[in-house]
């Protein structure tokens, strides 16, 4: 019951800033149109850049809901060992 | 889809054995509990009760659809890597429910919330507010069921090659699906959802696997392979489209988050630790998901190059066909795996089919034409409204209507313009009633019509995202200007949680 422990991701600015550039590198419009080359392990290097964006943002987002998201976990686990079997 | 070649006796076999194995998986639902059918929330919401596994294949099976290998894969063929967006917009989703499934599982649990409906009229206590939503909902919804029913119908008849006609085909497993899920409701969908999802996944793989034998070495110098057929596939995008690709981000991430099957889901999980465990899971599908059929869609440029646009359609008939060619093994993989494609069909269309009725029979009668209805009663209006929905979409699939028919492809656009209210209603005290359902009109009205007059973006901007921005606009306007007045709302700058979050 430590109110220290409770986390809500809409009240953590930074999560959403994080989102927002990780989106905007996710979207092509800063490489010039039309470019292919060079290509790295056999894509065009922009398409690589944006793959990788893509699992920066899987990553970004599965941390942040493992991480950053405790509203009633604790009291939840807590009834669950008082009574026994879940619900 | 193109009639496939290897089809016929053994696809059939292969269905029935799917179909049994669902009626199966529903009728052991059905009996583990056997107080399914008095409850609401035994019913839609599975009493409350989802463990981890059935909860992320039930996320997983209803947001990933036949659709997403059909019409995905061509989707790449015809937009090559610009088709990249397909990852993020549907890994995007994930950060849209951060913004309120926290909470709104909180609330789902102490209010006992059976669909977005109950939050909506419990936050703004207003009849229109809650009656547009439910229209809205409910057409986005019916309309997403119309396009799975046309699909399963496809699906079937090409895996059969004509064996099983479209309409045996729709009808067959449409009573399928309504047999397990009157047996066992969300537990039943949830359950059957496992084993979808398994098929889903194996099978996109091996596809991918059988599409890179057949490219054979064009693999490694696959982008070169591409290039000579048309620079424009593998080049930066102008800029219409990247400002499409943001669009596309805000319309998939808003509106799949906020579909009430996906918000129901939120309400069904057993406990915050396993809503979060899905959530996390599910974040990183979209690679494994999207992005293999990306690269599927990738191979068939180089592989069957110069399909038009009806022609690329086809395209993952036309692979499997000569996937299906290779040795037996492939032979019968292909087969199972169009199995899979009618299962991935048939899993999004029972959770859109089950969200529906509970719409019916939580909203519609039993808060307004029966409201003292016993709840076993309450049920069966959903299960009969259900029933009575089919039948009517399925004389539309079979005799679409001309003129209209854009109106029946509108689903995201609309349903889009319930998130102001249902997730800025859940922080902004302020926020009242009359804005929010002037915003969530005008929204609707404007994303409604740019879509029947054809305009369905402008310089790339979809209108559904258009009217969700006029939408928010109107319901902050309007809140600040006319605040809400509501004194017993404590509840929404402080809700439902004994303890109140106000720290990191």
């Amino acid at each position: 019951m430590n109110s220290k422990t409770i986390k809500e991701p809409i009240r953590k600015k930074w999560i959403w800033i994080g989102l927002v550039l990780i989106v905007l590198a996710n979207v092509p419009w800063y490489f010039p149109e039309g470019d292919i080359y060079p290509l790295v392990f056999g894509l065009p290097y922009w398409a690589l850049i944006i793959l990788i964006s893509s699992l920066v943002l899987s990553g970004y987002l599965y941390w942040v809901t493992l991480t950053q998201w405790n509203l009633v976990e604790e009291e939840e686990e807590q009834e669950q060992r008082e009574g026994g079997t879940a619900e | 889809m193109t009639d496939l070649k290897f089809a016929g006796l053994d696809g059939v076999i292969i269905l029935i054995a799917y179909a049994v194995i669902m009626l199966g998986i529903g009728w052991l639902a059905g009996r583990s509990d056997k107080t399914v059918n008095n409850s609401l929330s035994n019913y839609y919401l599975a009493g409350r009760n989802l463990g981890f596994v059935a909860l992320f294949f039930t996320l997983y099976a209803t947001q990933y659809s036949g659709n997403t290998i059909v019409g995905y894969a061509p989707s790449a063929y015809r937009t090559g890597l610009t088709w990249l967006q397909s990852i993020s917009f549907m890994t995007i989703i994930i950060g849209i429910y951060l913004l309120f499934a926290p909470r709104m599982y909180v609330l789902g649990k102490k209010h006992n919330f059976i669909t977005p409906s109950d939050w909506l009229s419990h936050r703004f206590k207003s009849k229109r507010v809650t009656i547009l939503a439910i229209f809205l909902m409910l057409w986005g919804l019916g309309n997403y069921l119309l396009e799975q029913l046309v699909a399963i119908g496809h699906a079937v008849t090409s895996l059969t090659g004509g064996t099983i006609p479209y309409q045996v085909a729709v009808v067959g497993f449409i009573l399928v699906m309504l047999a397990y899920e009157w047996m066992g409701g969300m537990r039943a969908v949830a359950f059957t959802d496992v084993m979808q999802g398994i098929v889903l996944m194996v099978g996109i793989v091996i596809f991918l696997i059988g599409a890179i034998y057949l490219a054979g070495g064009k693999i490694g110098t696959i982008t070169e392979s591409i290039a000579d057929v048309d620079p424009g596939l593998v080049g930066v995008p102008d800029l219409t489209t990247s400002i499409n690709w943001f669009s596309m981000l805000l319309l998939v991430g808003f509106g799949a988050a906020i579909y009430p099957h996906a918000v129901q889901r939120i309400f069904a999980s057993k406990s915050e630790r396993t809503l979060k465990k899905s959530f996390a899971r599910m974040a990183w599908m979209p690679p494994i998901t999207t992005g293999l059929v990306l690269f599927i869609g990738l191979i068939g440029i180089v592989v069957i190059p110069g399909l038009d646009t009806a022609g690329s359609e086809q395209l993952v008939g036309l692979l499997a066909n000569e996937i299906a060619g290779i040795n037996g093994f492939f032979y019968w993989v292909m087969i199972i795996f169009f199995g899979a494609i009618v299962a991935a069909i048939i899993s999004t269309a029972d959770s859109v089919l089950l969200s529906f009725s509970s719409i019916v029979s939580n909203d519609l009668y039993g808060k307004y034409i029966n409201p003292d209805a016993p709840e076993k009663k309450k049920l069966m209006a959903g299960k009969i409204a259900g029933v009575a929905v089919i039948s009517l979409l399925l004389w539309i699939a079979w005799n679409p209507p001309g003129t209209l028919y854009e109106i029946f492809v509108l689903k995201f656009e609309l349903l889009v313009q319930v998130f102001p209210a249902f997730v800025l209603g859940i922080y902004w005290k302020k926020m009242s009633a009359k804005p929010v359902f002037w915003g969530m009109l005008l929204g609707a009205v404007v994303a409604g019509l740019m879509t029947w007059t054809g305009h369905k973006t402008v310089m790339g901007i979809h209108g559904g995202v258009i009217g969700l921005a006029l939408n928010f606009l109107v319901a902050v306007v309007g809140s600040i200007l006319v605040p809400s007045t509501e004194k017993d709302d404590e509840e929404v700058a402080a809700p439902a949680l004994t303890r109140v979050p106000t720290q990191n």
